[in-house]
Order: C-alpha cells, then sequence, then structure tokens
C-alpha cells in the first residue's frame, strides 16, 4: 500500500510537469493579454497530431518531433494574433469578451481542421515504452523524459522572461501596456510575439504529451480547462504558482484515477477547476481580489 | 415610433404565419427544419437572458439543456409522466437546480463564469454517462406522442412564449435591474438594487429556458444520449445565434436563430465535414466586424430598437398623494445621523482609513476634504456598505449599519455617488433615475412620477431619452446626482459630485442641494475644489492619511496650521494670514 501511494506521488508528480508546460502558454499569454486562449488546448492537440504525423512517416522521436511542432504553432501563433485578435483590441468596448467568443470560434475551427486532416480516431505513438526501476518503483521512461524536457522547456520560458531583456520588456508590458508603451516598447509586437510563444509552448506540450497519453481531434476542450485549472490555481500570471498548482493537479488526477477510475479522474479535473474558482480565486500564492 | 412597432409586429406575424403554414402543409424535412429552428429558439433566448441582458456570458448553457433532456426522458420512461407534463417538470426542474448552482456560479466574473459554466456541462455529461438508468454513454429511446404536427405546433408555441418572455423582461423592473448590473454592477448596488437576487432570478429564467429547449429536443427526436445532450456544438450554435442576431436584444435571438438554422442545413447538405469551421469563422467575422449583431445594424435606421422601460415619462409636477415624505424608510420624525464611531479599514499593511470619527447634523452639509490618498473615498465606502471596516461602527440613528449591503444601505435613505463617473452606457436618462426610484418598491405610477419630477429638478428631463453618452461630463455627473436623490435619501453622500462641471452646472446642483437641505436631509461632500461646496458647507472636517487633523465651521479650519501645511507645507501660513 505504501508502495502504491509512493509511485502514485512520484507519477502524480512527473505528471506535473507536463501540465506545467501545457500551462505556461497560457499563462504567458494571459499575463500579456489578460485574455485567455479558449483554442490553447486544440492548439495542444494540433502539437501532438503533428508529432504523431512526423513520427508516421519518418519515425521521429517526439524529443526530435516537439521543436517541429512548437515552431509550427508559433506561426499559427502570430497568424491569429495578428489577424484576429489585434484587430478586436483595437475597436474596443468588450475586448476582453469579444476576445473570449473569439478564441471559442477559433477553438471550434482548429479541433474540427484537426478532424480533418487527421481523422476522429485516437492516435498515439510509442515511445520509450519500459520502465525503469528507481528504488523499487517502476517509472515508465517515456513520463519521465517527456516531464523532464517539459519542465526544462518551462524553466527556459521563465529564464527568458526574468533574465533577458525581451523578456523583461513582455513582462513590463503585462503590468502595465500604458508604462511599457512609454518605454518605447512596440507593445503590438510584444503581443504578437507573446501570443504566438505562448502557442508555441501549446505545440510543444502536445508533442510530448501525446507518447503519454493518446489524443483525438475533440480532445482539446478538456485540456483548455486542464491548463486553465493550473494557471487559476497558481494565480493567474504567477509564474510560480503555477509550479505548485501543475503538481497538485498532477497529483489529484493519479489519486482520483487510482482510486475512482478514469471517468471520475476527468470529473475530479472540472470539479477541482470549479473549486478554485469559487474558494480560492486568487490561486495558491496571489493575492486576495484578483478576479 | 409607434408606426415601427406595428411594422415589426407585422413582421412578427408574417414569420409565424409562414412557420405554422409549414407545420400543417410542409414535408417531412421541412417540418424538422421549423422544429429544430423553434427549439434553438428558445435556447437562444435563455442564453441572451443571462450572457446578453445580464452580462454573464456562459459556455455550458447546455448544462441546462442536457438537464432538461434527461429530468423530462426520466420522467416519461421511469414514471410514466405525459409529456406535457414532462416537459413542464423539467423546465421546473432546471430552473430549480439554478438558482442554488447560480449563488455560486454568479460570484465569479468574465472568463471564470464563463469556464466555470462549461466546466459544469463537462461534469453534467460525465454523469450522464456513467448513470446506468438512463442508457449510460449510449442513452436510450424516450417513447413519444405519435402526433408531429401537435409536436410541431407545441414547441412552436413554446418558441413564440419565449420571445414574449424575452420582450416583457425587457420592459420590466427586473430587466432595468439586469441591465444596470451588467453595465455597472458597483451603482446599480448604490441604486438600491439587490444585485446578486437579481443575477439569481435572470440565471433561473435562463435555465428554465434552457431545460424546457432540452426537454423539446428529446420530444422531438425520441431519444436522449449524454454526448448529444450535453453537445458543445448545440453551444456554439446558440451563441453563434444570438450574436448574429443582436446580443441583449428582444428579436436578435429569434433572427439569429432562423438565419443560422438555415445556414447550418445548407452547409450540413453542402459541408458536413466543414460545418463547425464554417460556423466558427462566422463567429470570429461577427465578433470583429459586428458585435452587436444584426439588431445593431438595423437600429442605426431606427427599426427594433429598444423602448426605454415604462417610458415616456409623464408630465412633471406632483400627482396628489404620491410623494412620500424623505428617507421614507425610516419616518420622519426620527433620529435619522448618520455616525461612524473609530472607523478604520486596512489594505493589507496599509492604513487608508485610522480611526476616524464623523456624525451628520440633519439639514446641513458636512464637507470632507483632504489630500490624494487621504482615505475620503474608502470613508464613504465603509460608511455606505460597500467596504467592511476592520475596526469600529456605523450606525443610523438607533439603528447599527455595520456590515450591512450596500442595497439596503441604499433603500434605508443612505445614497451615495462615486469619485469617478459611474453612469450606465446602455440605460437612458430616464431608466437610469427610474431605477434607484424604483427599487424603493414603489408601484409603477408613484415611481415613474418621482422620476420625471426629479429628472426636471436637475435640468434633464427633456433629455430623458438620451443614453450617457450624449451627455456632457458635467451632464452625467448630475445624473449621477438625481441617481441617488431618486432614493429619497436622508443622508447624501456626494463623492467629488461637481468635478467636471460648469460654473452654470455647479450652481444648478447648489440649487438643487439647498432644497434637500431645506426638506432636512443631510449632506457629506468630498471636494477637492473648494469652491464647489465650501459655501453651502456648515462644518468642515479634515482627513490627511486616514486621520481626521481638523474638524469645525469652515472659517475657522481653514485657517488652521495643520490643515494649512497638509494642503500647502510648512511656512506657508504668513500667506494664508496674507489672503493670497
Amino acid at each position: 500500500m505504501l508502495h502504491d501511494y509512493a509511485l502514485l506521488i512520484v507519477t502524480g508528480l512527473l505528471w506535473g510537469g507536463v501540465y506545467l508546460l501545457m500551462a505556461e502558454g497560457l499563462n504567458l499569454i494571459y499575463g500579456v493579454m489578460k485574455v485567455v486562449n479558449l483554442a490553447h488546448g486544440d492548439f495542444i492537440v494540433a502539437g501532438g497530431l503533428v508529432a504523431f504525423s512526423l513520427f508516421a512517416a519518418y519515425h521521429l522521436s517526439p524529443i526530435v518531433a516537439f521543436p517541429v511542432a512548437a515552431l509550427l504553432l508559433f506561426a499559427v501563433g502570430l497568424a491569429v494574433q495578428s489577424g484576429i485578435l489585434e484587430r478586436l483590441a483595437a475597436r474596443g468596448g468588450n475586448a476582453e469578451l469579444r476576445t473570449l467568443l473569439a478564441t471559442f470560434g477559433l477553438s471550434y475551427i482548429v479541433s474540427n481542421l484537426a478532424l480533418l486532416l487527421w481523422g476522429g480516431q485516437v492516435q498515439s505513438l510509442p515511445f520509450l515504452q519500459s520502465s525503469i526501476a528507481i528504488g523499487d518503483l517502476p517509472i515508465p521512461e517515456n513520463l519521465l523524459v517527456c516531464s523532464i524536457v517539459a519542465c526544462l522547456l518551462a524553466g527556459a520560458v521563465h529564464f527568458w522572461l526574468t533574465k533577458t531583456v525581451s523578456g523583461k520588456a513582455l513582462r513590463a508590458t503585462s503590468q502595465s501596456e500604458l508604462g511599457a508603451a512609454s518605454c518605447g516598447l512596440n507593445i503590438r509586437m510584444i503581443r504578437i510575439v507573446s501570443f504566438a510563444m505562448g502557442s508555441a509552448m501549446a505545440g510543444a506540450a502536445g508533442a510530448l504529451t501525446i507518447p503519454l497519453i493518446p489524443f483525438q481531434a475533440s480532445s482539446g476542450s478538456y485540456l483548455t480547462v486542464q491548463a486553465f485549472t493550473v494557471i487559476a490555481l497558481g494565480g493567474l500570471g504567477n509564474y510560480v504558482g503555477a509550479v505548485l498548482a501543475a503538481a497538485t493537479l498532477g497529483l489529484a488526477e493519479a489519486f482520483a484515477s487510482f482510486f475512482l477510475g478514469s471517468n471520475a479522474a476527468a470529473a475530479v479535473v472540472y470539479l477541482l477547476f470549479i473549486a478554485v474558482l469559487i474558494f480560492r480565486p486568487q490561486g495558491l500564492l496571489g493575492k486576495a481580489g484578483r478576479v | 415610433m409607434k408606426r415601427m412597432r406595428g411594422v415589426e409586429l407585422m413582421a412578427f406575424a408574417a414569420v409565424l404565419a409562414v412557420a405554422v403554414a409549414i407545420a400543417f402543409n410542409g414535408s417531412g424535412y421541412a417540418v424538422q427544419v421549423l422544429t429544430s429552428t423553434a427549439i434553438f429558439i428558445v435556447l437562444a433566448c435563455g442564453w441572451n437572458i443571462i450572457s446578453g441582458l445580464t452580462g454573464y456570458v456562459s459556455f455550458g448553457q447546455v448544462a441546462f439543456f442536457g438537464l432538461g433532456a434527461y429530468l423530462a426522458a426520466g420522467l416519461i420512461v421511469n414514471l410514466h409522466v405525459p409529456w406535457y407534463a414532462a416537459a413542464a417538470l423539467a423546465g421546473l426542474g432546471a430552473a430549480v437546480v439554478a438558482a442554488p448552482l447560480g449563488a455560486i456560479m454568479l460570484r465569479l466574473q468574465g472568463i471564470f463564469f464563463a469556464l466555470g459554466m462549461f466546466g459544469l456541462a463537462r461534469i453534467g455529461q460525465i454523469a450522464a454517462t456513467s448513470m446506468g438508468a438512463t442508457g449510460g454513454a449510449m442513452g436510450e429511446s424516450v417513447p413519444t406522442t405519435g402526433n408531429a404536427l401537435e409536436t410541431t405546433l407545441t414547441i412552436l408555441g413554446l418558441a413564440c412564449g419565449a420571445v414574449l418572455l424575452t420582450h416583457l423582461l425587457m420592459g420590466s423592473r427586473l430587466g432595468l435591474q439586469l441591465m444596470a448590473v451588467r453595465d455597472d454592477e458597483a451603482a446599480a448596488k448604490g441604486a438600491g438594487v439587490h444585485a446578486d437576487a437579481v443575477k439569481v432570478a435572470a440565471f433561473c429564467i435562463s435555465g428554465c429556458l434552457a431545460g424546457l429547449a432540452g426537454a423539446l429536443y428529446v420530444w422531438n427526436i425520441a431519444y436522449v444520449d449524454p454526448t448529444s445532450a450535453f453537445n458543445g456544438t448545440i453551444e456554439l450554435q446558440t451563441i453563434l445565434m444570438v450574436l448574429v442576431g443582436g446580443i441583449g436584444s428582444t428579436w436578435g435571438p429569434v433572427i439569429g436563430a432562423i438565419l443560422i438554422s438555415l445556414l447550418g442545413q445548407v452547409l450540413w447538405a453542402r459541408f458536413p465535414m466543414q460545418e463547425q469551421i464554417i460556423l466558427g469563422a462566422i463567429t470570429i467575422l461577427v465578433v470583429i466586424v459586428a458585435p452587436g449583431g444584426l439588431v445593431s445594424i438595423v437600429n442605426r435606421f431606427g427599426w427594433l430598437q429598444r423602448r426605454p422601460v415604462w417610458s415616456p415619462p409623464p408630465a412633471p409636477g406632483v400627482p396628489p398623494g404620491t410623494r412620500p415624505p424623505l428617507g421614507a424608510a425610516f419616518g420622519k420624525g426620527r433620529n435619522a445621523r448618520l455616525r461612524g464611531e473609530h472607523l478604520r479599514k486596512q489594505f493589507g499593511g496599509v492604513v487608508a482609513v485610522g480611526d476616524v470619527n464623523l456624525t451628520t447634523e440633519e439639514g446641513s452639509i458636512l464637507a470632507i476634504i483632504g489630500p490624494n490618498g487621504a482615505g475620503k473615498s474608502t470613508l464613504f465606502d465603509l460608511l455606505s456598505g460597500f467596504a467592511r471596516p476592520t475596526e469600529g461602527k456605523v450606525y443610523f440613528g438607533d439603528r447599527e449599519l455595520t456590515g450591512i449591503k450596500p442595497h439596503i444601505v441604499a433603500r434605508s435613505g443612505i445614497a451615495r455617488t462615486f469619485q469617478t463617473s459611474r453612469v450606465f452606457p446602455s440605460l437612458t436618462v430616464w431608466e437610469t433615475v427610474l431605477l434607484a426610484s424604483s427599487s424603493l418598491n414603489r408601484s409603477r405610477r408613484v415611481a415613474a412620477a418621482e422620476t420625471a419630477r426629479i429628472l426636471s429638478q436637475v435640468g434633464l428631463l427633456d433629455q430623458w431619452a438620451s443614453l450617457p453618452e450624449r451627455l456632457s461630463p458635467g451632464q452625467q455627473r448630475l445624473l449621477e446626482i438625481a441617481r441617488a436623490l431618486a432614493l429619497h435619501p436622508r443622508v447624501l453622500l456626494l463623492d467629488e459630485a461637481m468635478a467636471g462641471m460648469t460654473p452654470q452646472e455647479i450652481g444648478r446642483v447648489h440649487a438643487v442641494l439647498a432644497e434637500v437641505v431645506r426638506q432636512g436631509c443631510s449632506i457629506v461632500a468630498i471636494e477637492h475644489v473648494l469652491p464647489a461646496i465650501a459655501p453651502l458647507a456648515s462644518r468642515v472636517q479634515v482627513l490627511d492619511f486616514g486621520k481626521t487633523i481638523a474638524e469645525g465651521p469652515p472659517a475657522l479650519v481653514f485657517r488652521d496650521p495643520d490643515v494649512v501645511e497638509a494642503y500647502l507645507g510648512v511656512g506657508e501660513q504668513a500667506a494664508v494670514d496674507a489672503g493670497i
């Protein structure tokens, strides 16, 4: 029994690493634009399915494929922000709500395009299918590798945001657009780049997740909620909080699916999500009154 | 205007006549399209009430649709309840479930509410999938009445009912309160609106319509299963319909439902695989190009415009026996002093207000002055129930007001304005004042007469049908004062109410204030510009860093060294003495 718990904790934490990468992209976008991209989960699915196709055609491992998926989604993000979302902000009045509705429409476009391109069946790809023993715990190798890569990526983006000039420009924009603009920053360009970066992270997350859980074209909305749960739990725009929140979600899901079955685990995510919104809207670490 | 209404009614009658003709003579396919359109009208009207009228956009309206579908199916299959009763109970059941759910969910705002509802719909779907009694993931068939004509006509009738309900709601006190909450929740509370209650009411009505639509859906296809009952595509289509037609309008959901249903049929026949991509693209297009939908476009030509609630105003003047004494809630002779005792408010480590005492005198004006950040507006929040003091108590006469909700404070005779202008962008001048006047639970006739009287008093009656964007900044401030006066306050809290007014407007406000003071109302006024209030004030209280540093008659206070220091810095006393 103790052994079971230890295994659940370790796999839960490793899943947390994957969720972290899924959520950081959304966090980046929220931080800068104060909007949630409802197509984020569909971007993750698209990234995963790109990795699937690269494997099917060239036997590329997801470790090689994820930069490709990230790059593709970066381009999609550029197009979406400059072509659609910038036009909304420019016309003022209810911009937040309208952006939400626009990304709601976008999510249907992306998921149904994925349906057209890859069909409706559940896809996965084989990658490091054995387990390695850490102590006496059998840890799936693919989970271990994908989680570590995901954490490294999330860490790299965090480093970029906090330690480089361009990253600081982005954070400045997220804290005050007006202030950033008066320092001479091109905030339109910063918004476009951050949306593209956020989308690229979704693509990378998808490529690193598809070896672990099979995707289908319609999985996107579930992943959006999962990613949003992490950033809401961590405190919107709070990067440190997101790490804690991702670990919490990973653990909650691991325990729920062990004790209650996978169907109930899905319900647990939604319940956790609603509970967070109601009881802890400021997130685990955030200040009160953020909503 | 009247003739326009006639044309609108005739257009509606014509559409209805076509629908009835199809129901009787149309092909099976045409009848099916008609029925599903009518169901969508019910669903779209429901979504419009919570998302358009109340401003809480939901991505989980199918939660109630699915609930209604399963309730109806369960009642028919297991308890053999007749169809009409099952549909009615499904609608009722959804409304009953919506009440506690709304009380929780409506505490969330914007994206949080939208996604929270989405999560609820998914939970509903998972629950329906795991329920053995209703066939689990595969669903089950539900016996329906054999008569297709009866089904179609019933569904059509309910769609008309949903439209009528929206129309009545938009012209009612509840509708007015919902629009005010949508525009500015805090200002609505300040006008005496029980925002939490009216939001939950809207959520229940909206959920009821969605539940009814779900039951009708099962009636129509004689089958229920989790994937179609909690279908995300239905959500997308419903939202798209309301957006295309015009969110927040009476006719938008109908127009949108008809257009998108027909479009959906064409797309389904020609591009079944691309249908949702096209619908998604149209959503984005509408949001960018015409966020107000078709109704907002034809509004420019004067068609389908919303008529202000309870309009036109009656002629001003005081109808006999309709004018209640000031502060009707408390009775005239009683002590109506507002007292704050040892009030303290802390935000984290910042002490905004620290140990402030304040007492109003009936029939006099107390001016509160102080530099920026002195805690003046926070003090008002404490007095009017918008913030709870960390320490200290608020009394109104003998009654303790500490921790009482703002709308109750407002209704009991303490009205306030806000530091920054907070008018309701989509309410007319008439409706803005009527909102406050009608929140005192007066009859329609009395509330309308009162509103007309106050508007003529502040000189805005000829602008009654204007939206605030058409008013000058000074007139917007006047409108806010009028809104506060409509509450029949015994204490009026004015927060820099005269900022941005022309000298003529300030003169008008002075005259109005002098009149209410003469009637026994007491006024507490925060002002930055001393001449704005000083001529009228009988006492002045000066705040600095959250503490009272001086109080007394204006002539004395303005010579107090502490006051001079707070305003002008040390060493300027000579300048004051010299009268500069």
